[in-house]
């Protein structure tokens, strides 16, 4: 993990933490503050309500009390105080007056409570109201509620009675208004309120007496039942909450009223339900949750915006310096990085800058030093290497003066003897030339697809006889290939030439004979070649020194053989190291990368050149085909 | 003496020259008179079975056609569009048909006519035309025969195709069925061309609408429901009211099967408290009644008694093995058949009887309104079994008795409780002059005229 | 009355007629008679005597027999009630009678708790018979119930009436049909001989022995329909008669030969005998008054409908009434004052000057009397009103204004004829009884005296 994720991490978290903190704290102190409010608004609605109900009540007084005092009503009474009273004119009497009056009931009865006209029931004049005998001492009270009887049904209404006296007998007004939807629906409700109103008729709950003024709502109105044989049992004010679906937002408050007629027992007529849809609230709560969740979530996310911002400014210079330091490892001793501002890492920097500075100084003043000390390597190599042919040139050229001058007659024979010897020599030193010729034109490896473990195998092949030839302590070969070593791109020449090396290096140590291993390995996007011998050994110094071109610790070495591998390795893009101690063995270690990007460019650049040339187009798509498969 | 006769003479011509009030004596010619009724006939043909009898329809027929009698106030036939007649044998009837009258479309009266109309309208006679005359031979006995011709349903039209004239004073000009008649005077009718210029008739109107479209100047003669004539009459508008002869009665849509039925039902009818029902719900109008026929038209009508007696109905009921469990069925276009049903229901109720008020169309039996077709008993009662649904009755002979042994057979089978007979009332603007209601208790507006009206 | 059982009206050749006796109280024929030979007898009897003078024994019998055939000769209860229109003196008659025929049956009579059987029997009535109803109560059995019905006569006519008012009014024919005009042809105290106009003929009544007989008849042919409110005039001259009807003017010869025409020709708008011209027939005599000054003038009637037209003929300076009902004319201060009930409601009024138009509550009939009475001339007119009653006042103008010098004197109907007598000093209104429905014709006279 990078220092700019471990720090946009480290911000993140806490801001999320932060965020969700406060997030959580406002919720729960806006629940608790809705919840309180939405009980005291509850509490008030009932409260509105009842006042609403008992308004209505004084209302049906008020008017009842008008009716009794209009003029109609006064006439009526008095034309029936006389005889003989004939009341049958007045039989339309309520209806009309109900009509005026906006009532739903009007009975007048007379001193003995027979009904004179009815509103509602215009065909039982002439017959006792029922009720007379407790209606009759009400007449100076506020309204109550009475249960009317109909042609074929019973119904709630909410009453008053009055009392109009003309002569010895008075006449009463019985006016009400009846309890039913309309009822509900006028009354002047809040939103999220509404009222329903059970008769309380027969033994158990049942939804057709259920009144609800809202037209269409399909709420099974069993889900009362509970509630309602609650009030029945306990006879008293109740509230309860009615889940209508698996939705919070669908439940309601519900406060039941029980309303109570008049009369000795007081029964219990109906129960009230005043309904709160807790909508609101829900919907208000889950509003709020909402917008803390998005402005929280919206906060981390900007947060990690800002956080990554933060950071990447904090560690660019760091990144900088670390990519820098990269560079430098890798070799790039120019490197440097940008300094900005004056802080600690901007000192780092610049300390940065003048380290790599000073390094590079250092390494020119280095490789001077050693190119110096290369040349007189070289110079001293070659001088050794050219005085060893040289000598005998001279001592052959000496020989042949004396021999012309002293013995003429052999000159002859000595002419041919030392001619032979002279070409050897200067052939030899044709050699010599030669193969510093070879070490400076060392070609540039051309990347092909290359099975290593047959190039092992074919080296140890060519080596086979030489380990055994005769004349010389026989050496024991070993090979040890990993059969899971996958092909790699390199070039097989330059490779093949690299081991064989190693292996003429490795047959030099064991003059006397001794084992000698190659062996490969398969490692990780790598492939590492072993060549081990049990020969002599080399000390801390020859390890350290043994790839510097022309250093040899071989008698009649160039010294170039390992710089030649070493060359052919490092162009590879590998690495090779040597394990040695003196008098165990040398085991050298190559590490070759698979190379495959640089294969598939080698392969992309064949095929651009096979558009000219068809064989190589398809030996190129046999070869990336091969790769592809890799 | 004499001067001071001299000075009370000259204050009131005074006083009278003061009086603004604008009237002769003397019908005008002119205007058209608006009138508003319940009934919404879709055919103005009298013979069309099919539009059920109402005194708004047979006013309607009497405007545009005539018959060949008439029937008057006190029973007689007068002719109309027969000048005479003569029976023999009482079967073979020979009618003289009125000479110089024209049908509105031009074409004369013939006897050939109208014994084409008479044999539409009655497909059971036996009908013929001879020269001036026409000969009806039918199985109806005598007296009924005269009274049948002088029923609206009777009168003379001429059919061809679908359209229809008549005789009458007033020729059809717009006609939309069951909404609007457009009627203009006859220039040639034979009694004189009529002194309105034409009438315009609004049907389907209820009572209270009508009411209103008098007060607002918007019809010049209305119907008032029976109940309403006590307090139109108080509110000093011009009210006429014919004699009471729609009858008010239970109709059972069956026979009582059993004996514990017939019982019941006439538990019913002796629980019914006709006088109260009659005072108030009728505001007075109209006569309790026991009988199908009233007393006026048949003269033993107070023999049926028409007071309730709950101990005789609990009695009867008390006596039966089943419940009564009706449905009593009523017309509810008119308020006052419901509130008639709802107190029949409740007294029923206290003789231990269970009746159901319903408006709707499944009832045990049914709350009627039957308007009597005749002044004829004989032809009323033959006409009223008819619209009762009960076979016609077979006598033996047309003496008092005869009816009434008829009536009282009718009465005896249960299915029929007769309740009131109402008269039918109307109600007009006070310039509206010398309309009268003929016995049948529909309008005569042939002399009517309207005395804002200009020649 | 006809022989023919059940035929009502005439005009069949083969059916008899039935001469149509002119006494005011039986003139309307009877309804359709019963199939029953006696009831039919007893109707023909009781149309042809009064009321008053009805013998009830028949249908008494009747019921009593039909009494006894259910009670038998057990003691009864009998009560009585009458609910018809049958008199208090009438229906006692009718319970004694019924009374003595029971008993004569053999029925006892005793009170309700000793009777076997209790009889009710009723008065009542339907629209063209008495129904008498017995019911009759046996213990232990069935209310039964027995009946007879008796005819009812159509009507009982008024008697001959006088008001001795200002103004009087004489009841000088009545009939079913409608009266268009009746002009009295000769008198003798009262009227002996009187010509009545219908709309199908002119009939000459003459009163012999108390009763009327119609002496000759005439009927008046015209080819087109009348108008409805039909209006009509008949004027005696010296030796025959003029009708004038809307579009027929018909002359009688000597013996009531009718010649009537087909003509627009104007009627005569006033009585002769207040232009001064004597009035014809001998036998009335003249009323030997002087000429007044005022030109027999005369009017257009429009031929289909119930006014004037407005054109006079001759014409009178400065008068142009238009279309009006009736007119009247006074001579006044030497000058002539016509009056016009017009159309539109309004009495116009001409006197030489300009046009004064007045309203007045008079109904549509107006007419002048010469008497010898106030001012000398009288204007009478109707009441403007409604269709049940109607009155005449007389009217005198001392100034430009009627001023009414009578009380109004009463008509049963309202008055749909009214024109002055060809001696100027009565005048014949014609009255429509709302509560009959026939007609009636009255004389009216100003009497000088109350």
């Amino acid at each position: 993990m990078t220092f700019r994720r471990k720090l946009l991490a480290v911000f993140s978290l806490t801001v999320f933490l932060s965020v969700a903190g406060v997030a959580l704290l406002v919720l729960t102190v806006t629940r608790n503050a809705f919840e309180k409010t939405e009980n005291e608004r509850t509490a008030a609605l009932v409260a509105q309500f009842q006042r609403e109900f008992n308004r209505r009540g004084e209302d049906v007084a008020r008017r009842v009390e008008s009716i009794a005092a209009s003029d109609a009503v006064t006439r009526m009474a008095t034309a029936l105080s006389g005889t003989p009273a004939d009341s049958a004119e007045y039989f339309d009497l309520a209806r009309t007056l109900a009509e005026s009056y906006q009532l739903d009931f009007l009975e007048l009865l007379d001193g003995h409570g027979i009904i004179i006209s009815s509103a509602q029931s215009p065909a039982k004049f002439g017959y006792p109201d029922n009720a007379f005998d407790s209606l009759a001492g009400l007449t100076e009270q506020s309204a109550f509620l009475k249960l009317e009887d109909l042609q074929d049904s019973t119904a709630l209404g909410l009453f008053a009675v009055r009392a109009v006296r003309s002569g010895d007998h008075p006449v009463y007004v019985i006016g009400g208004r009846r309890l039913d939807k309309n009822f509900l629906a006028s009354l002047d409700l809040p939103p999220d309120m509404r009222a329903l109103l059970y008769q309380n008729r027969g033994e158990h709950f049942s939804p057709e007496w259920l009144l609800d003024a809202g037209s269409g709502t399909s709420r099974p109105a069993e889900k009362l039942s509970g509630l309602v044989d609650a009030v029945r049992r306990y006879d008293q004010e109740m509230t309860g909450i009615v889940n209508w679906s698996g939705d919070q937002a669908d439940q309601e408050v519900f406060h039941a009223i029980p309303l109570r007629g008049v009369g000795k027992d007081r029964p219990l007529l109906a129960i009230l339900l005043i309904g709160n849809s807790r909508r609101q609230y829900v919907e208000l709560k889950r509003r709020i949750r909402d917008a803390a969740l998005l402005a929280g979530g919206g906060g981390i996310v900007l947060a990690i915006l800002l956080s990554s911002w933060a950071a990447a400014r904090v560690t660019r210079p760091v990144e900088q310096l670390a990519y820098a330091a990269q560079d430098v490892a890798a070799g790039n001793w120019n490197s440097s990085v940008e300094v900005s501002g004056h802080d600690e890492v901007a000192q780092l920097a610049e300390s940065f800058n003048r380290m790599t500075t000073e390094l590079l100084a250092q390494k020119e003043r280095l490789v001077q030093a050693e190119r110096v000390a290369a040349w007189r390597e070289l110079a001293r190599r070659l001088a050794h290497e050219l005085k060893n042919p040289l000598f005998p040139l001279q001592l052959t050229v000496e020989n042949l003066i004396r021999a012309r001058t002293q013995s003429p007659e052999l000159f002859d024979e000595i002419f041919q003897e030392s001619s032979r010897t002279l070409l050897a020599e200067i052939s030899n030193l044709k050699g010599i030339i030669g193969r510093f010729s070879e070490f400076s034109k060392m070609p540039q490896p051309q990347i092909q697809r290359v099975e290593v473990n047959e190039v092992v195998s074919r080296v140890v092949q060519l080596f086979q006889a030489q380990l055994k030839a005769p004349g010389r302590s026989a050496i024991a070969c070993k090979v040890e290939l990993d059969p899971s070593v996958e092909p790699i791109g390199a070039d097989s020449e330059l490779l093949h030439r690299a081991i064989s090396n190693l292996v003429l290096n490795a047959m030099d140590a064991m003059p006397n004979g001794g084992t000698l291993t190659l062996g490969t390995r398969r490692d990780d996007r790598k492939v590492t070649i072993t060549v081990s011998d049990t020969g002599t050994g080399l000390t801390r110094e020859e390890c350290a020194r043994i790839f510097t071109p022309y250093y040899t610790s071989k008698q009649h070495g160039t010294g170039l053989g390992l710089a030649i591998v070493q060359s052919v390795v490092s162009d590879h893009g590998g690495r090779i190291s040597v394990q040695s101690e003196p008098g165990r063995g040398t085991t050298f270690v190559i590490e070759l990368p698979n190379n495959m990007e640089a294969l598939r460019a080698a392969l992309s650049n064949a095929e651009r050149n096979a558009t000219e040339t068809p064989d190589i187009r398809r030996n190129v798509a046999a070869q990336s085909a091969s790769v592809d498969r890799r | 003496m004499k001067h001071i006769a001299w000075q009370w003479l000259a204050i009131s011509s005074v006083l009278i020259a003061a009086l603004a009030a604008s009237a002769e004596t003397r019908p005008q010619y002119g205007g058209t008179l608006h009138v508003s009724m319940l009934d919404a006939p879709l055919s103005l043909d009298p013979a069309d079975r099919a539009t059920p009898d109402s005194f708004g329809r047979r006013s309607l027929t009497e405007l545009i056609f005539e018959t060949l009698v008439s029937v008057d106030k006190s029973g007689r036939a007068t002719p109309v569009l027969a000048d005479s007649w003569q029976t023999r044998g009482g079967r073979r009837w020979q009618f003289r048909i009125r000479h110089n009258v024209w049908f509105h479309d031009g074409s004369p009266l013939t006897a050939e006519s109208v014994a084409a109309s008479l044999r539409f309208a009655n497909p059971a006679w036996n009908v013929t035309a001879d020269r001036d005359s026409v000969i009806v031979e039918s199985d109806l006995a005598e007296q009924n025969l005269l009274a049948d011709l002088a029923l609206s349903r009777n009168a003379i039209a001429k059919r061809d195709s679908d359209k229809l004239s008549g005789t009458g004073p007033f020729h059809i000009v717009d006609w939309q069925p069951g909404k609007e008649l457009a009627l203009g005077a006859e220039e040639n009718c034979w009694r004189g061309r009529p002194f309105l210029d034409g009438i315009e008739i609004e049907m389907g109107r209820g009572f209270h609408d009508q009411m209103t479209a008098l007060q607002l100047g918007k019809a010049d003669l209305i119907e008032v429901a029976p109940e309403q004539t006590r307090r139109v009459s108080q509110q000093g508008q011009v009210l006429v009211s014919s004699a009471p002869m729609e009858l008010l009665a239970l109709v059972f849509g069956q026979d009582g099967s059993s004996p514990d039925e017939k019982s019941l039902r006439e538990a019913l009818g002796w629980s019914v408290e006709r006088g109260s029902m009659r005072d108030v719900l009728l505001q007075g109008t109209g006569q309790a009644t026991g009988s199908i026929l009233p007393g006026w038209m048949s003269g033993y009508g107070f023999v049926f008694p028409t007071t309730a007696d709950l101990a005789r109905a609990r009695s009867l009921r008390d006596q039966t093995h089943v419940s009564a469990n009706w449905k009593l069925g009523y017309d509810g276009s008119d308020p006052m058949n419901r509130l008639l049903a709802e107190r029949i229901s409740l007294n029923a109720r206290d003789a231990g009887l269970s009746l159901q008020p319903t408006s709707g169309g499944n009832a045990d039996l049914r709350l009627m309104r039957i308007p009597l077709a005749s002044t004829d008993p004989w032809s009323a009662l033959q006409i009223a079994l008819a619209e009762i649904g009960l076979p016609p009755m077979e006598s033996k002979g047309h003496s008092i008795e005869d009816l009434y042994a008829a009536e009282t057979a009718v009465l005896a089978t249960g299915r029929v409780i007769p309740l009131f007979h109402l008269p039918v009332s109307y109600a007009s603007v006070s310039n509206l002059k010398n309309w009268s209601l003929r016995p049948d208790g529909s309008w005569n507006l042939g002399d009517a005229w309207l005395e804002s009206a200009r020649p | 009355m006809s022989a023919v059982s059940g035929s009502y009206n005439l005009g069949i050749p083969n059916a008899i007629s039935n001469s149509v006796s002119g006494v005011p109280g039986t003139a309307r024929p009877a309804c359709s008679g019963m199939p029953v030979l006696v009831l039919v007898l007893v109707s023909i009897w009781i149309l042809a005597t009064p009321a008053a003078a009805v013998d009830w024994s028949v249908p008494e019998q009747q019921l009593a027999r039909k009494i006894v055939a259910v009670t038998g000769s057990g003691p009864m209860a009998l009560q009585f009630e009458n609910r018809s229109s049958i008199g208090r003196r009438d229906s006692e008659i009718i319970e004694n009678g019924l009374h003595s025929t029971l008993e004569t049956m053999g029925v006892r009579f005793s009170e309700a708790e000793h009777a076997s059987s209790s009889v009710t029997i009723t008065l009542s009535e339907n629209l063209t018979s008495y129904v008498w109803v017995a019911q009759i109560t046996k213990p232990g059995a069935e209310t039964a119930v027995a009946m007879v019905s008796i005819p009812r006569p159509a009507w009982t006519g008024s008697a001959l009436d006088s008001v001795p008012l200002s103004l009087r009014k004489t009841l000088l024919w009545s009939q079913v049909s409608p009266i268009l005009d009746v002009a009295v042809l000769e008198e003798n105290a009262t009227p002996t001989r009187i010509a009545v106009l219908d709309p199908e003929k002119i009939s000459v009544y003459r009163s012999q022995n108390g009763r009327w007989l119609e002496e000759q008849s005439a009927g008046i042919v015209h080819a087109n329909s009348w108008p409805r409110d039909l209006r009509g005039r008949l004027v005696a001259a010296r030796d025959h008669l003029e009708a004038y009807l809307p579009g027929i003017v018909c002359h009688s010869g000597g013996s009531l030969n009718l010649s009537c025409n087909e003509t627009d020709d104007p009627w005569p708008l006033l009585a002769a005998g207040l232009s001064g011209n004597a009035p014809v027939f001998a036998s009335v005599g003249s009323s030997g008054v002087a000429s007044s000054g005022i030109a027999p003038e005369q009017a257009f009637f429009s031929s289909a409908r119930n006014f004037f037209n407005g054109t006079l003929t001759p014409a009178i300076r400065n008068v142009s009434p238009g279309k009006f009902y009736s007119a009247a004319a006074i001579a006044h201060d030497k000058s002539v004052l016509w009056l016009f009930a017009g159309v539109d409601g309004q009495v116009h009024f001409f006197d030489g000057g300009p046009e004064r138009i007045v309203h007045l509550s008079w109904g549509s009939d107006v007419t002048s009397v010469r008497t010898s009475c106030g001012a000398g001339w009288q204007v009478l007119a109707d009441r403007a009103g409604d269709d049940v009653s109607d009155s005449l006042r007389a009217y005198e103008f001392p100034d430009r204004d009627p001023v009414a010098v009578s009380a109004p004197v009463d008509f049963p109907g309202p008055i749909s004829a009214l024109w002055t007598e060809a001696r100027g000093d009565t005048t014949v209104a014609v009255a429509k009884n709302t509560e009959t429905g026939s007609y009636e014709a009255y004389r009216v006279a100003v009497a000088c005296n109350q």
